[in-house]
């Protein structure tokens, strides 16, 4: 999930739905374009896409589809895309989830309203540091695109962000810990088994190296410490573990990493989703020099299944 | 094949009429029929390429196939194959068909050929049935029109398959005259057959019966490249699959033959366990159905027909299959161990796991098959690291005493025998030469 920073978006990768992504021409974008909302240009405060659309979030609380889900509302403060259900959270707050088709008219498939006091117990308001979809405000439960959609979580877990795969969970704790559940038959929990795990499972292996961030890709799995090293495990179909591959066959996810304001992918990229201007898949990080030979620094990145959303700020901004 | 001509096969008038006879006309016709477990977006794509389809457009149908057959590979890959919804492997299909007939279309030349067959056997392995086996007609189509020889291969080096032999290391044969005897019967009437063998559940060896099917005359290592040398199989690499190196990969039966039958491979690599007959009906000319099916409860139709294709030296370690099996060995000799249901516990069987098969590659559902494998602590289902296994021709006493007494029968199978091996009955494989098995399994 991208998160709220001033700066201007960018997309490249899969937009076959016509989903907003810079240009969109020819159904793949293979290197940054800027994004164009259907709002007027305006102050994007999340990104979250799905496979055929994508759900952006401005900083005035609308929420604008594009893409095979069309639709806007307001009083919206944050918003999750799967092709199941678009989740959206509005003031209340309620949580409300969507098919997406219906373009946000009608009535949600289903509601739950959240208890105010809930949120912000930690006196975090909604900042930055709030709890991002599919986290629910006070990191008591998150929001799955499978029923049960509304999903406890264990409040001795004390969640301060959680990241969905193909098929399976990531939870980073507040202190820098991470778990992970679900199915296990890629490596993707980082057990150190193929097995499936029902219930949050401690990381031992990481255990004493403080996180700072957690991303999930379809199969695998990601986090960086808080002295700034990655580890990644799961499925290498196509290098995402940026280890090298025996031989890069289709399919795989993108991952993305901000450096000092520099981007890095690797792994697939068939539909140009890393922004290298072309199609090939990478088994080791390389950096995407649209951002470097505009004098951007990368903000914030949000991926979708085949592309990918970059907020970046020119450099000497602060 | 050289690439620099872009030209359309020769014939491709009449390839491109009989493909179009084949499929449906409209787009109504073309899109499968699907329930609600595929997403509205995907339902969605699949129109627009459908009419892509139907109206010419040949790249960029090739674009949307391309989508539809990526999205759909992920659920594939998504949770226990048994638990994939069948839906998608339809849709998995449907994409399969369009790529292959769109790179016929356009750019139509031998190498585009070659992919659009590949792009149907993908279908054809990983996919569900759709217009009525409609790829296997299309792959029979495309395959009939690759330029003769069949082999789009690489390399100026091509080996002259007449002349280069499979190599044949010395073996340790088995001295099975020292061991219980499988009995053999030349013939025998299903009566006999049924209140002899398959009733009380004994194995028994039946001469005379395939011995005249065409297949083991007809069938070479020259043959079955020229029938199926551009189809791609799933191969088993690794020396037997209870390894941890053991893995499965698709490759094209050329290759397998040249990387693992031919040549000095450091690994073993096996076609095991495949419905080859299913992909290639005219291999199923050559083989027969053993009368003593009918004794079985089940229609002919159910019967899972399996190809065993590999070089000397594969083994298939001690295990159970849910149903009775009629082995028929083609090419080259077997040896074969069988340990009766009621040894299982000398062969520390009621400690057995469940073995997982994680890739999906090829399979057409992952070979689960009981094992003994005598748990380890912190041991659990689906980690093959680590796991003990009696290794039935050089057993670890000390681990595995009892297996010294427990009583079996062997035999070598050579070929136009059939052996048959009663329902959960062990049974432990090696191939002694380069061999061809096609085993039956039947209720």
């Amino acid at each position: 999930m991208a998160e709220e920073r001033r700066g201007s978006w960018f997309g490249f990768g899969f937009c076959g739905f016509g989903q907003a992504l810079g240009s969109g021409r020819g159904r793949q974008v293979h290197s940054p374009e800027p994004l164009r909302t259907p709002g007027a240009g305006a102050d994007v405060r999340r990104v979250s896409a799905s496979w055929s659309y994508t759900a952006v979030v401005t900083r005035g609380g609308q929420v604008q589809l594009s893409g095979a889900a069309g639709g806007a509302a307001g009083g919206c403060r944050d918003a999750w895309a799967s092709e199941a259900l678009l989740v959206v959270l509005r003031a209340g707050p309620e949580l409300q989830a969507w098919a997406p088709a219906c373009a946000l008219r009608g009535e949600p498939l289903w509601t739950h309203t959240l208890v105010p006091e809930a949120e912000g117990a930690d006196g975090a308001g909604a900042e930055a540091q709030a709890a991002a979809l599919p986290l629910l405000p006070g990191a008591r439960a998150y929001v799955s695109p499978r029923p049960p959609f509304y999903r406890p979580l264990a409040p001795e877990l004390r969640a301060r962000r959680l990241e969905l795969g193909a098929e399976h969970a990531l939870l980073l704790d507040e202190a820098g810990q991470v778990f992970s559940w679900g199915q296990g038959r890629h490596g993707q929990l980082g057990h150190g088994t193929l097995e499936a795990e029902p219930e949050p499972r401690l990381l031992e292996a990481l255990q004493g190296l403080p996180m700072a961030e957690v991303a999930a890709g379809g199969w695998h799995s990601v986090c960086v410490s808080e002295t700034g090293d990655i580890y990644i495990w799961g499925w290498n179909e196509s290098g995402q573990l940026a280890l090298p591959t025996r031989s890069l066959a289709e399919d795989g996810k993108t991952v993305a990493r901000e450096g000092t304001g520099e981007l890095y992918t690797w792994g697939w990229g068939k539909y140009g989703q890393l922004g290298h201007k072309d199609t090939t898949s990478l088994d080791r990080p390389r950096r995407v020099e649209y951002f470097v030979d505009k004098q951007l620094q990368v903000r914030a990145v949000s991926c979708g299944l085949w592309n990918t959303y970059v907020c970046a700020v020119e450099r000497g901004e602060s | 094949m050289a690439e620099d001509h872009r030209e359309p096969l020769a014939g491709a008038g009449a390839l491109r009429e009989t493909l179009r006879a084949l499929l449906p006309h409209t787009k109504e016709e073309l899109v499968p029929e699907l329930g609600e477990k595929v997403e509205r977006s995907v339902v969605r794509l699949l129109w627009e390429a459908a009419e892509l389809f139907c109206g010419g457009c040949w790249r960029e149908c090739l674009q949307a196939s391309e989508a539809i057959l990526d999205y759909s590979w992920e659920k594939l890959n998504t949770g226990p194959w048994q638990d994939v919804h069948k839906d998608w492997r339809r849709v998995y299909a449907f994409g399969c068909l369009l790529k292959a007939v769109c790179l016929f279309e356009e750019p139509g030349d031998a190498p585009a050929v070659a992919a659009a067959l590949k792009a149907c056997d993908m279908g054809l392995l990983m996919g569900a049935a759709i217009h009525g086996d409609i790829l296997i007609k299309v792959a029979a189509v495309l395959q009939a029109h690759l330029p003769s020889g069949k082999r789009p291969g690489p390399g100026p080096a091509q080996e002259q398959p007449s002349m280069k032999k499979a190599r044949e290391d010395p073996v340790s044969v088995p001295d099975v005259a020292l061991e219980r005897p499988v009995p053999r019967l030349r013939c025998p009437s299903l009566q006999h057959f049924r209140k002899q063998f398959l009733v009380p559940g004994r194995p028994v060896i039946l001469e005379g019966v395939a011995d005249q099917w065409p297949c083991m005359t007809k069938w070479s290592l020259e043959y079955i490249q020229d029938i199926a040398g551009c189809r791609t199989v799933p191969v088993e690499v690794g020396s037997r699959y209870t390894d941890e190196d053991w893995s499965q990969t698709l490759m094209t039966v050329n290759e397998f033959i040249s990387r693992y039958i031919r040549s000095e491979s450091r690994d073993v690599g096996y076609l095991a366990q495949h419905q080859l007959f299913d992909q290639i009906p005219e291999l199923k000319q050559d083989i027969g159905i053993p009368d003593y099916c009918c004794l079985g409860d089940g229609e002919e139709e159910e019967i899972t027909i399996n190809a065993w294709f590999g070089p000397q030296g594969t083994v298939s370690p001690l295990h159970q299959d849910p149903q009775q099996n009629f082995l028929v060995q083609v090419l080259g000799r077997k040896y074969i161990r069988l340990y009766s249901p009621q040894e299982s516990e000398a062969l520390y069987a009621h400690e057995t796991h469940l073995l997982h098969n994680t890739s999906q590659v090829g399979a057409r559902g992952p070979r689960v098959t009981l094992q003994i494998l005598p748990p380890i602590p912190g041991d659990q289902a689906g980690d093959r690291s680590g796991f003990l296994q009696v290794d039935v021709e050089n057993p670890d006493l000390e681990k595995f005493p009892k297996f010294a007494e427990a009583p079996f029968l062997s035999c070598v199978l050579s070929p136009g025998e059939i052996l048959f091996i009663p329902v959960q009955y062990w049974h432990y494989v090696r191939a002694l030469d380069l061999s061809f098995s096609v085993s039956f399994w039947w209720s």
